[in-house]
């Protein structure tokens, strides 16, 4: 009786694993994660910052996890109903989950969290939640969230790296901006915060009353601050640490660390943050207010040659602004095929047309080329550029500057002609596309929004329309209409989708689970 | 009697650096306002943008909606309490984020201090008791080498001969991060951690004042004293011993108490390179984020242990040289 028992509970585990996508795996063993840099502090509901997600996606649930289709997936919320109408949705809550205090987790605490943190302190959650007029609780296992207008891409920013949901006893009190408590995160996530040792590691243990039974496998995670990236390659390479993403590996040791038998390379992981590499062209200022040079510049840059010899092939030439992730779900447009074998003769076209004739050196203007910095891939892409604009006759002379001066030149001051940058689409165009080129985005002193300053009526209202509409055909149509247009006006070179390569050692299985890769929690990770 | 004089006399030393440091502090804050871009703008550009309003609230929070005289007057008047501020950037007190970062570095400074001091007299002793031989010869031209090599290419080149290819020390870090040693396992393991970064940032200043001592044993030993010394017909290993040595030491020393500053400088490099936690990475960071309440905190911090140091020194010399006054 007692053998049929304990084959029974093992059974009932086994299945309950297998549903959760994995088998019954071995417990135990520490996962060394590096991020590079070293996040600012540990406060995701506050700060966006990159790295801070990469660590605190692991002490965080959000109301929803995703799969590879970008499909939403249960979380903290067992399951959740769209009305018709956009403007009321419901999530069902599970009643086993307990954060780290061992406080139970209910509909309070996440009302707390969207209405009184993420609209109100988040920098990418105030425009998300804009909609949202009020959360009811009318149970503790019950959210309904009300709105004004419907906001379809509020179901793809549910996730713990985008909206943590907090414990309303630990962050309730006092002001959310300067929290005592943004160092030591608490939640109710597979791993519990330990310590922070600045400049060293975060630590995460195990949490034993995850709401996934068994789970997660790991003992520990621990996480590594390295600020050389010769170091950090050395490290991986020792087995000293085991996973590594979001380019904290130099592209051209990925190739070499790939060879190993201990390490292997993926570049899945990143279907919901897909980074665009591109230019921003001032377009209130000549030469480049005009459509015809913005599109000869387009036609000028060797994308595959940059995507080659730059980012050693982790990379897809861009065809407009939204990324082909968005594929299987619809919202994907083809603009304007930039990459033609008589590129450069349309280009030389396009100038002459445009009046500036080559002089008697070949050159038709000068200009600066400002280029993103963030590393030096980045100085590559602009020698590169360099190269390309000369075969159209444009000469071009590169800046480099640090971050907080390039970001006042290129979004407060505007004092840029021609400057590289890298915008992530995130989980749904209206997040992360948009405000590169809708007109309400031109916001001087705010950064990553719309830099070029240029807009139409006609591409505003294509975006508008999508931005409400919850037939995802509608959005889908309205999104191949606008990707047209915008390659045509060309107030941006989208040059490529950048495929992010991953590290990872071979001693431990399922560390990359869905589209947002690092930013997952790892409760299915585990030695093999 | 002489143990008030000193007491006194590192008083009144103390007191002296009261405007030198108030200087330090004044002239950093109106350098940093220089600087292109401020805090809000990086906090938002790490956030991969953000509302006009969150930024201007941001600018309110930081206090640099004020004049720029208030913003000094506020911070100088936080500093007499030695309330250094808070970074809101790293969400943390600055006191507490120095503190932490201060035991590693201090731990790296002191370690290479020794190392470098010890082997660089030793080594131009050495030298300058085999003046002009070929093992004269081998140590100042290597002398030469590392002293020209740059740092970062010393640690990148021992990580990979000494971490990767021979596995006897970690590639990086200050301890094992998987074990988490306890009690003297942990003292042994960051003891192992520790070789390759103090001999990194050792080689340079090794170099420096084993030429130094080289130069100024050589100097002393030209000098009348040493004649009379021969005279009372003392051997050449007592002269050495007794009087040229000491002479000797008082330019190293010297220069070890200037270097402390660019030892503060190196150890950005070497901490970067093996990971070490300690403030030169946190400067290094601070200054890209524009964070400059922690930067101010930083330069406060460094000016203070630059100021004890030569303090320590000046005492070291009345030890080694008794013509030295207190005065």
């Amino acid at each position: 009786m007692k053998r049929f028992l304990t084959t029974a509970a093992s059974v009932a585990l086994a299945t309950a694993l297998s549903v959760g996508g994995a088998l019954a795996q071995s417990q135990g063993g520490t996962l060394v994660q590096i991020t590079q840099p070293e996040p600012p502090n540990l406060a995701p509901y506050v700060s966006t910052s990159g790295p801070i997600a990469q660590v605190t996606s692991k002490v965080f649930d959000g109301l929803l996890e995703y799969d590879f289709n970008l499909q939403p997936q249960p979380s903290l919320a067992n399951s959740w109903e769209v009305s018709p109408d956009g403007l009321t949705i419901t999530f069902n809550l599970r009643d086993d989950v307990v954060f780290h205090d061992g406080t139970p987790l209910t509909s309070e605490d996440v009302r707390f969290t969207v209405m009184d943190v993420l609209k109100q302190a988040h920098p990418r959650g105030i425009a998300t939640f804009r909609n949202v007029t009020a959360v009811e609780t009318p149970d503790p296992h019950t959210v309904i969230f009300r709105l004004d207008a419907p906001a379809p891409y509020i179901m793809m920013a549910l996730a713990s790296s985008e909206s943590p949901i907090l414990p309303k006893h630990v962050y309730g009190e006092g002001d959310i901006r300067a929290h005592p408590k943004a160092n030591e995160p608490v939640g109710s996530g597979p791993f519990k915060f330990v310590e922070w040792r600045r400049g060293e590691i975060v630590r995460l243990d195990r949490n034993e009353d995850y709401w996934r039974d068994g789970q997660p496998f790991l003992d520990r995670i621990v996480v590594r601050f390295i600020a050389d990236a010769s170091t950090r390659t050395a490290v991986l390479e020792q087995g000293e640490a085991h996973v590594a993403g979001f380019g904290a590996v130099p592209y051209q040791d990925v190739k070499r660390l790939e060879a190993l038998d201990t390490i292997e390379v993926t570049t899945r992981g990143y279907e919901m943050i897909s980074p665009i590499v591109e230019m921003i062209f001032n377009t209130k200022e000549p030469p480049f207010d005009n459509a015809k040079v913005r599109q000869a510049v387009n036609y000028a840059i060797d994308r595959q040659f940059v995507i080659d010899n730059v980012w050693f092939g982790y990379g897809t030439p861009a065809s407009g602004p939204i990324s082909s992730n968005f594929e299987p779900s619809g919202l994907f447009g083809r603009g304007i095929d930039f990459s033609v074998p008589d590129r450069i003769d349309i280009a030389n076209r396009l100038l002459d047309e445009a009046g500036f004739p080559r002089g008697a050196d070949g050159v038709r203007f000068e200009i600066t080329h400002d280029v993103t910095p963030y590393g030096e891939e980045w100085q590559r892409f602009g020698e590169i550029t360099v190269q390309n604009l000369a075969e159209i006759g444009i000469k071009a002379t590169i800046r480099y500057e640090d971050l907080p001066s390039w970001l006042a030149r290129t979004y407060t001051d505007y004092g840029f002609q021609l400057t590289s940058n890298f915008l992530f689409n995130q989980a749904d165009p209206v997040i992360g596309v948009h405000r590169g080129i809708h007109s309400d985005r031109i916001l001087p002193g705010t950064v990553f929004v719309n830099g070029s300053r240029w807009s139409s009526p006609e591409t505003d209202a294509l975006m508008d329309a999508a931005t409400v509409a919850t037939d995802p055909a509608a959005r889908s149509a309205s999104y191949q209409a606008l990707v047209p247009l915008v390659t045509e006006a060309s107030p941006v070179a989208y040059v490529l989708e950048l495929n992010y390569p991953t590290v990872l050692s071979t001693q431990f299985a399922d560390v990359i689970t869905g589209p947002l890769g690092i930013y997952g929690n790892y409760a299915f990770a585990h030695k093999r | 009697m002489k143990n008030a004089s000193i007491g006194s006399y590192i008083l009144r030393r103390l007191l002296q650096t009261v405007p030198v440091i108030l200087g330090v502090v004044i002239v950093n804050f109106l350098l940093l306002q220089l600087a292109p871009g401020d805090l809000a703008t990086v906090i938002a550009g790490e956030a991969g943008g953000a509302t006009p309003e969150y930024i201007a609230e941001l600018r309110a929070r930081f206090g640099q909606d004020q004049p720029l005289y208030v913003q000094l007057l506020n911070y100088m008047g936080n500093l007499l309490t030695f309330d250094l501020g808070y970074s809101f950037r790293q969400s943390a007190p600055v006191l507490d984020l120095l503190l932490d970062r201060l035991g590693p570095t201090l731990l790296l400074m002191g370690a290479t201090l020794v190392v470098s001091l010890s082997l660089g007299i030793v080594l131009g002793l050495l030298a300058a008791l085999w003046v002009k031989t070929w093992k004269d010869h081998l140590i100042s031209v290597t002398a030469v080498l590392l002293y020209a090599t740059p740092l970062f290419w010393v640690g990148l080149m021992l990580v990979l001969i000494f971490a990767v290819k021979l596995d006897w020390f970690p590639t990086s870090g200050m301890e094992d991060v998987v074990a988490f040693h306890e009690g003297w396992d942990r003292v042994w393991d960051i003891a192992h951690h520790m070789v390759l970064p103090t001999v990194t940032l050792s080689v340079f200043y090794l170099a420096l004042y084993a030429r130094l001592m080289r130069a100024s044993m050589l100097e002393q030993r030209g000098l009348d004293y040493v004649t009379t010394a021969k005279a009372k017909g003392l051997t050449d290993a007592q002269i050495t011993r007794r009087h040229v040595f000491r002479n000797a030491l008082l330019p190293v020393v010297t220069m070890a108490g200037v270097q402390t500053g660019s030892l503060l400088g190196g150890s950005v490099v070497v901490e970067a390179v093996f990971a070490w936690p300690g403030l030169g990475q946190l400067a290094y960071q601070s200054l890209f984020a524009r964070d400059y309440n922690l930067l101010l905190g930083i330069f406060f911090l460094s000016a203070i242990l630059v100021v004890v140091v030569n303090l320590l020194v000046d005492i070291l010399y009345v030890i080694l040289d008794p013509r030295i006054r207190l005065g």
